[in-house]
């Protein structure tokens, strides 16, 4: 095998659970509810905050409310094949109108609620929706706001009439009228329910949940539901998740992940769904809760964590001082004992009287004292914050996944768990990674298609069922999936190798003493790179050093922080050197700019992205110097300062070398 | 010396332990006394900003009536209804005669009114029971007499059958105002009043209602202190210096909070007791009379805001 | 598209004639005379120093005017205290705020509920029987202000800890939940930001419209003055100098002259 191409599969699951055996003639998720009912009348399934005190259904009664919807929706004129928006924050009769739509062959829409009235208006043509149900007044007006322009829509049913008492439309109707209409068609008709969910199939259309993308217009993706189904049971019994389980459901419900975290796998595992009292009461709902099962994206891990060291700093010195020394001991012992692996009985103690005055408290305080399983995704989540809830006993895990495969494509199993991967893939997923480097995968929730867009559907699915997902990346020694970066921002070195330069420079950029790196080598011989150092962070070192420097430029030239990135340099440099796939692209060469990356100077964009095109063109001479082994290089640049006044700098930069390794087999037969 | 300061009271200490726990329970009776003190200053600084100095009187005053009711032949418990019943006329009084006319006027001249309060008590004490020390009809109001013998720590430990019923009441006087701040409308009213006179008028508080409320409550724990003072040693006036007790434990513990009332007066009665009896005799004794106003002094220097008084948080 | 001409401005609720207010011999209100009708918004504008807040004070008690008389309700009387302007149903706001900062949002709000509340108190304190049923009945009142407001992520929050924002809908709140029959509010929007004045304009809107609660209201943002009210009374020097619609009082020579002249 060359290295380039590799598919793996993951084990099938193994013996049928309990939640395969209870659902085996469910095909679809109102068939699910009313198994639900039924195995678990009296368990909690929907929560909400009312007037401060939380409401909760069970399932028996969720099944009694959608029944009474989905006749509702019936007696207004929906039809099979009707596409019902649903718009507004997370609301138990929102999930429940889902379900109502399934149930009657329709198919819900949810659309974001933070999205503008054109926004909403997109996603209401393009799916053709006769329906739309809005939480309040709020997404009402937004909805009359585009209903002239878009005629297709009908009728517009709100949860909440608050200040809507003078809207005197025809074609606006409340929830609780709709329920009535349909309790009336009920009793006329008792049958109703059941024989129209008794029509609907697996490979129906369940959902479409539009996709923002980066560019261009929104898509429809269509999911099935045996798409939706399948992955949620697979990752039901993946990661053991029982009826037991209590969640918030606090993130937008048009995306992918709510839909099968708070949705699909709530009724296939039959566990409860909170909805929190508002989006600025999360913190203290999560608190009151106390979920057992928990997403959040790393920027919301990152503020939770901000948020605790804010306190932190706050408190007296005592507190301080001990909340130090345990998280220090947090650090190198808790994520050890989370994966099970062997530590000493000291620490073992040590950590248990640390649970008992700072980790305990502390994940009580922010909500997590029940949390069982934690996940992270979307993007890349630092290393420091995801050890920080590691190393405090709690079990976030990263996973990998996209709308278009119903969410799950790579999930890491408990005991295998890095910053670094996203995992093996999910039961019953194949991956693939072709020679560009681009991650393809197949699956039971491979999505149907883009709705109405036959050609972005052919481009991203080939014929055999597999989807490009956009992403490049490599599966490392341990058979876990790592994604590098975009694939179209992905290059060739010279040789052949693959070279992802925001990979690398993401590894430099998480040392405290690099502040912003820029790697090239595409079609080159080798990587080299431009390096930033991080002021406050070297200048801290060299003061501890003794080492006296007048400014960024002066610092940046010594030879002690040469000497000091280099250690960086050469520590990732190792870490590549593990890797099949990217030992070719260690970094060969590097040099300290003498001026900081800026915004104000076009090297960055306003949120701090490197432009790369421009700053290879703004330093050629740099650029060159790198490639072409000479030991300085010189460069004359315009620089703006901080008053708007523009100057000339002039800069001779040393070019240092860094070791690089033959690849590591030691950690590939491990 | 220095050894005699610094390491023998310590060693004795521990080679005697039973002697500490009984230094220690004394500390802890004469503790809760203070704390019912200070409590009767706090609840009246609360809410109305005022410095009552009249509270010392008001406990001899509230004994003396008890006591002087029914050497004039008022049954016991009557006696004590009638007493609560004098309180209650003596708040409403308080806030008819001299707080209402007096009402925004700056905090000396309300504290200088407290001043011609205590003036008015003793003088109407002694005219109407007389000035002579009267002894507290304990065993009339079922309060248990006698001691209790307790064998541990290898020798005997004296308690109070009084001391042990002083510490339960003080404690439930504690735990029926706690409940009565947090739960009840008149104590939703009486921390929206403390906090805030301008917004309390505006959600339709009368101040008035509140004052008498506030005074009657603190004559309350007056009666209360007064009866278990009163049991310890005699009824009279001379009692109202323990009063002066109440200025430490208020800085200790923070002149608006009831919780520093209670920790304050402990700290302070187990401190003097430990004073007094450890490191006493090195100077001839007395130190109970002032080590109290030392422990303050010191105090004041590192948290002036006291051990529960509020940081106040303001936003500008 | 809230149709506001469907609510119905009712009879006069509050009459105020002839009033007259000085601080030793500085005159702040120099008869003045209005009324109020029930189910209005009524503004009160003018420069600073006008004497808009003496007005509100003298309306709710604080003040007494030596001479004038006021009738709230058909009840006429020359003075009252803001014990009896609470008790009869007149809720306020201050232009500085007046909370009890140690208290959190909920017991703040619960305050203005101290009026209704009947059980004797020493029910209250043996937490028993129909002190708790009175008590879960006022809680949920409270509760549904907080809602109302969109406050529920600050419960249990000290007041002194929130942003001045923040602190105007708490005290709003409190005066909404003595259920008034006049809510008096001095600068409701002052030292607000943009959006914080947008949803300020909106919940005065709603209470007006949901509860149906007359409002008084001293404001220095014009556009907000003639977006919200119904009639407007301009005072200046502490006197009254015109009194009509928004548009009337526009144009009215005299307001142009000490008013919208003078820019702020």
């Amino acid at each position: 095998m060359d290295g380039i191409q590799r598919t793996s599969v993951s084990t099938p699951v193994i013996g049928a659970s309990r939640a395969r055996a209870r659902l085996k003639d469910a095909d679809t998720f109102p068939k699910i509810l009313i198994a639900n009912a039924r195995d678990f009348t009296g368990r909690p399934a929907s929560r909400e905050k009312d007037l401060g005190i939380w409401q909760t259904w069970t399932w028996s009664q969720v099944l009694g409310e959608t029944k009474a919807l989905a006749a509702g929706l019936s007696a207004l004129g929906a039809r099979r094949g009707d596409k019902i928006a649903i718009v507004g924050d997370n609301r138990p009769r929102l999930y429940w109108t889902m379900c109502a739509a399934q149930a009657i062959g329709c198919v819900p829409v949810p659309v974001y609620q933070d999205a503008v009235a054109a926004e909403m208006g997109f996603v209401i043509d393009n799916a053709g929706a006769r329906f739309a149900i809005a939480e309040d007044q709020e997404q009402v007006d937004k909805l009359l706001q585009i209903k002239d322009a878009h005629p297709g829509l009908e009728t517009i049913i709100f949860e909440d009439g608050r200040g809507m008492r003078h809207y005197a439309q025809p074609f606006l109707l409340s929830f609780a009228k709709v329920q009535e209409n349909g309790r009336d068609l009920l009793a006329r008709d008792p049958g109703f329910f059941e024989r129209e969910v008794a029509q609907g199939k697996g490979g129906d259309v369940a959902v479409m949940l539009y996709t923002s993308g980066t560019t261009g217009q929104p898509k429809g993706v269509v999911l099935s539901h045996s798409n939706v189904l399948v992955t949620a049971l697979n990752s039901v019994e993946l990661e053991k998740l029982t009826e037991a389980e209590e969640t918030l459901a606090y993130l937008p419900m048009a995306w992918v992940g709510d839909h099968i975290f708070s949705f699909g796998q709530s009724y296939v595992a039959g566990f409860c769904v909170g909805c929190p009292e508002s989006g600025a009461t999360v913190m203290t709902d999560l608190r009151e809760l106390g979920p057992t099962y928990f997403f959040a994206p790393p920027r919301i891990w990152e503020n939770i964590l901000t948020t605790v060291m804010i306190r932190m700093e706050d408190a007296g010195w005592i507190k301080r001082s001990l909340f130090k020394r345990f998280m220090d001991l947090a650090k190198r012992v808790g994520p050890a004992l989370l994966d099970r692996k062997p530590v000493g009985v000291v620490d073992r103690l040590l950590y248990k009287l640390g649970d008992l005055l700072i980790y305990a408290p502390l994940r009580n305080t922010l909500g997590f004292s029940r949390i069982r399983l934690a996940y992270t995704a979307g993007e890349a989540i630092g290393p420091d914050i995801f050890d920080f809830y590691r190393s405090l006993g709690v079990n976030v895990k990263q996973l990998y996944g996209m709308t278009e495969a119903a969410v799950f494509i790579c999930i890491q199993p408990d005991g295998e768990v890095r910053p670094d991967t996203v995992g093996p893939p999910a039961p019953e997923v194949e991956v693939k990674i072709v020679e560009s480097g681009e991650v393809l995968f197949r699956s039971p929730g491979v999505f149907q298609a883009y709705y109405k867009n036959e050609k972005a559907t052919s481009e991203s699915k080939t014929a055999d069922g597999w989807v490009k997902t956009g992403d490049a990346g490599f599966f490392d020694a341990d058979g876990h999936l790592r994604i590098i970066d975009r694939a179209k921002d992905v290059g060739k070195l010279a040789d052949g190798s693959l070279f992802a330069p925001k990979y690398i420079e993401n590894k430099l950029k998480f040392f405290p003493y690099i502040r912003e790196a820029v790697a090239f080598g595409a079609d080159r011989d080798f990587v080299a790179v431009f390096i930033n150092i991080d002021l406050a962070a070297v200048g801290n070192w060299a003061e501890r050093q003794g080492i006296v420097y007048g400014g960024y430029q002066e610092l940046a030239g010594r030879t002690e922080v040469y000497d000091l990135i280099r250690d960086c340099v050469e520590q990732v440099n190792r870490d590549l050197s593990r890797e099949t796939t990217l030992v070719g692209s260690q970094i060969k060469r590097f040099l300290i700019l003498h001026k900081e990356l800026d915004a104000d100077d076009g090297e960055l964009t306003r949120t701090r992205k490197v432009r790369r095109n421009f700053v290879q063109d703004r330093y050629e001479p740099l650029v060159n110097g790198l490639f072409s082994g000479s030991e300085r290089a010189h460069i004359e640049t315009e620089v703006t300062f901080e008053d708007g006044r523009k100057g000339r700098v002039k800069a001779d930069l040393a070019i240092a070398e860094a070791e690089r390794y033959p690849l590591d087999q030691l950690k590939k037969a491990s | 010396m220095l050894y005699s300061i610094f390491v023998d009271p310590f060693v004795q200490m521990v080679e005697l332990p039973d002697l500490l726990v009984q230094v220690l329970w004394e500390g802890v009776v004469a503790g809760v006394l203070y704390a019912l003190i200070a409590l009767g200053f706090v609840l009246i600084f609360k809410a109305s900003g005022v410095f009552n100095f009249a509270q010392g009187i008001m406990v001899v005053f509230a004994a003396l009536s008890l006591v002087g009711l029914h050497e004039n032949g008022v049954p016991a418990p009557l006696a004590l209804v009638l007493t609560v019943a004098i309180m209650y006329a003596l708040a409403w009084s308080i806030e008819r005669i001299v707080l209402r006319p007096l009402v925004n006027q700056p905090d000396i001249i309300l504290f200088m009114a407290t001043f011609g309060i205590s003036y008015l008590l003793i003088g109407l004490g002694e005219f109407i029971f007389g000035g002579q020390p009267k002894m507290m009809i304990t065993d009339q109001l079922m309060l248990p007499r006698g001691a209790i013998d307790l064998q541990i720590l290898g020798g005997r430990v004296t308690v109070q059958k009084l001391d042990i019923a002083a510490a339960v009441i003080a404690g439930m006087m504690v735990a029926l105002l706690a409940v009565f701040f947090r739960s009840t409308r008149v104590g939703l009213a009486l921390r929206a009043v403390a906090d805030s006179h301008k917004a309390a008028l505006s959600v339709g508080i009368s101040l008035n209602h509140i004052w008498v409320v506030v005074w009657f409550t603190a004559g309350l724990v007056a009666l209360v202190t007064g009866i278990m003072w009163g049991a310890r040693s005699d009824v009279s006036f001379a009692l109202q210096i323990i009063a002066l007790k109440a200025l430490p434990v208020l800085i200790l513990g923070g002149f608006t909070s009831v919780p520093g009332a209670i920790v304050g007066g402990l700290i302070i009665g187990v401190g003097e007791k430990l004073g007094e009896f450890y490191w006493g005799p090195l100077v001839g004794g007395g130190i109970e009379s002032w080590l109290a106003y030392l422990i303050a002094l010191v105090f004041l220097l590192f948290r002036p805001q006291g051990l529960f008084g509020e940081k106040i948080i303001e936003r500008i | 598209m809230a149709a506001s001409g469907e609510r119905r401005i009712g009879d006069v609720v509050l009459k105020v004639e002839n009033i007259s207010l000085a601080f030793g011999g500085v005159r702040a209100l120099n008869d003045v005379s209005f009324d109020i009708r029930a189910h209005e918004i009524r503004a009160i504008i003018g420069p600073n120093g006008a004497g808009k807040s003496s007005m509100l004070n003298v309306i709710n008690g604080f003040y007494h005017p030596q001479q004038g008389r006021i009738t709230f309700k058909d009840i006429a009387r020359e003075n009252f205290g803001p014990y009896d302007a609470a008790s009869r149903g007149i809720a306020r706001t201050f232009q500085n705020i007046a909370l009890f900062k140690g208290m959190s949002t909920l017991d703040n709000i619960m305050t203005g509920r101290l009026l209704k509340m009947k059980v004797p108190f020493f029910w209250q304190l043996l937490r028993y029987g129909p002190a708790m049923r009175e008590e879960v009945e006022h809680r949920r009142f409270v509760e549904g202000i907080i809602e109302f407001l969109e406050i529920q992520a600050i419960r249990k929050v000290p007041v002194g800890r929130l942003p001045y924002g923040l602190q105007k809908r708490v005290e709003l709140g409190r005066a909404l939940a003595m259920e008034p029959d006049l809510l008096l509010l001095d600068e409701p929007m002052a030292g607000m930001n943009v959006e914080e004045k947008e949803d300020m304009c909106r919940f005065i809107l709603d209470i007006n419209d949901e509860f149906g609660t007359t409002i008084a209201l001293i404001e220095h943002d014009m556009s907000v003055v003639m977006d919200l009210s119904d009639r407007v009374v301009v005072l200046d020097y502490g006197r009254k100098i015109a009194d009509g619609t928004p548009e009337e009082v526009r144009s009215n020579r005299e307001v142009i002259d000490a008013y919208l002249g003078v820019r702020h």
